[in-house]
């Protein structure tokens, strides 16, 4: 079973530091990578190796927590515990800080560019979630200060292809955001995790949704439309998400990270007992209570936690990974007939 | 003799019983003397508590205020998002139930002043010094 994950590569991207998130652009020729180093690395590919390109230092005076592409692939995100969100404008080769959000009290946890790349979500240990707008000026504008959760909050993604917002945070739960009136409301709460979820991935439709947790566990969720035909219950019109399958009993310390690959439905997780894994969906499995299969288990993937994994958004099977010991490494991830 | 007899078991019952009464008695005086150092204690609380949310939110309606007659006057395109955000803010304190501590949803209506307060400060460019709202009001004992 090992064998089904091949490393290709392993780079040294934050050296004596933590490599905490990992990014491709939407081409898949750009990988960012950030750490407690305080820079953003942007990486690509010269033949067969991966390089450095360029190195982003100015921007942040603390941990770069997470960054995230924009859906056009010209601008990247930065969160970073210095309660600031840097946007980087691609330049050629070269990449320059535009604009700087400030506004959350404390540190600034994650950050989401929305499909249409208009909107933009950030979150923060002071329990918040931001929802910026963005208009042909690059200029960034507050449309939303979300105060629903009771903690810190750990992770935000929006839906694949409507304007709905997800959040994982330390009081356990995942909640979900949709514009209401000028105003953003939270409609609905995904209560289940026994401990802090740390963070959250949609499939290729936006039906379906992974949380990972504190707890072990990774949990798929499906959206219920009001008047479906399981007669799951809804109250009003918004969708009802209700848990229909967990992962247990495979992670043996906190699952840091999940990973949806939208296009081949691989879910990877990265593990903080170094190791990552991942999961397939049994194919004759009933949609309402599926089943899911661990088909890779790769044990010390890492020297210490793995925080992150990414799927390239083009090159079906090829998975990234970040921990802490500060390197980044790549896998071929073979799928079993 | 049937009513002596009677006499000695009511004295014999009163003293078997004592026990039991003073221990009621004693309940009934501690319980009226607790009951009532807990209203004041809560009411002192409730007053405590009270003030300090009445003091956030009006030093919330005070900064709307200001902006507003500030913005109102210049015609500029630019501060109509400001002000549609500045009376929306306005609106959710005047529509704060003032008289009603036990509102249910006392908490989340807060919460969200609060995050309006933010967003507003962040379309003002202004940096808020959040030291003066209380962040941790959830009722704590």
């Amino acid at each position: 079973m090992k064998d089904s994950l091949t490393l290709l590569s392993r780079l040294s991207a934050h050296p004596d530091s933590r490599c905490w998130f990992l990014a491709w652009n939407p081409t898949g020729t750009l990988l960012a990578s950030c750490g407690g180093d305080r820079t953003i690395r942007i990486w690509g590919k010269e033949g067969d190796t991966w390089v450095c390109k360029s190195v982003l230092g100015e921007g942040h005076q603390r941990t770069v927590r997470k960054v995230a592409w924009s859906p056009c692939g010209n601008y990247l995100a930065s969160a970073s515990f210095d309660a600031t969100t840097c946007i980087w404008k691609k330049k050629q080769t070269q990449f320059e800080c535009v604009t700087t959000l400030e506004g959350h009290e404390n540190e600034v946890k994650s950050v989401s560019w929305a499909p249409s790349g208009n909107l933009l979500a950030t979150c923060s240990r002071d329990k918040s979630v931001w929802v910026w707008e963005v208009d042909e000026e690059d200029e960034y504008e507050c449309v939303s200060v979300l105060n629903s959760h009771t903690q810190d909050v750990k992770h935000v993604v929006w839906h694949p292809n409507q304007e709905l917002l997800a959040s994982a945070s330390y009081d356990d739960t995942v909640k979900l955001y949709r514009e209401e009136e000028d105003d953003w409301v939270c409609c609905a709460t995904l209560e289940g995790h026994e401990s802090t979820v740390w963070s959250l991935a949609f499939d290729k439709s936006g039906d379906r949704l992974a949380t990972c947790s504190d707890d072990k566990t990774v949990r798929i969720w499906r959206q219920y439309k009001p008047g479906n035909e399981q007669g799951v219950v809804c109250s009003g019109s918004d969708p009802n998400w209700k848990c229909i399958c967990i992962l247990s009993g495979f992670h043996t310390r906190t699952v840091y990270d999940v990973s949806w690959s939208h296009l081949t439905g691989s879910l990877a997780t990265a593990c903080g007992d170094d190791a990552i894994r991942v999961f397939e969906e049994d194919t004759c499995s009933d949609p309402q209570q599926p089943s899911f299969s661990m088909t890779a288990h790769m044990a010390r993937a890492h020297s210490q936690d793995v925080n992150c994994v990414a799927w390239h958004p083009k090159e079906e099977g090829l998975l990234a990974s970040c921990s802490d010991d500060g390197e980044i490494a790549l896998w071929q991830y073979q799928r079993l007939e | 003799m049937a009513a002596a007899g009677l006499l000695e078991e009511d004295l014999l019952d009163a003293i078997v019983m004592a026990d039991v009464r003073f221990h009621g008695e004693g309940y009934q005086e501690g319980f009226a003397e607790g009951s009532h150092a807990g209203i004041t204690e809560g009411k002192c609380y409730g007053a405590l508590h009270g003030a300090k949310v009445g003091s956030e939110i009006g030093c919330y309606y005070g900064f709307c205020s200001i902006w507003k007659s500030l913005l109102q006057n210049c015609a500029d395109e630019k501060h109509s998002k400001k002000l549609k955000v500045l009376d929306s803010l306005l609106g959710m304190i005047q529509n704060f139930p003032y008289e009603d501590p036990t509102y249910a949803k006392l908490h989340e209506h807060l919460d969200k002043i609060r995050g309006k307060f933010k967003q507003l400060c962040s379309l003002l460019s202004v940096q808020p010094d959040f030291g003066f709202c209380n962040k941790d009001s959830e009722l704590a004992f």
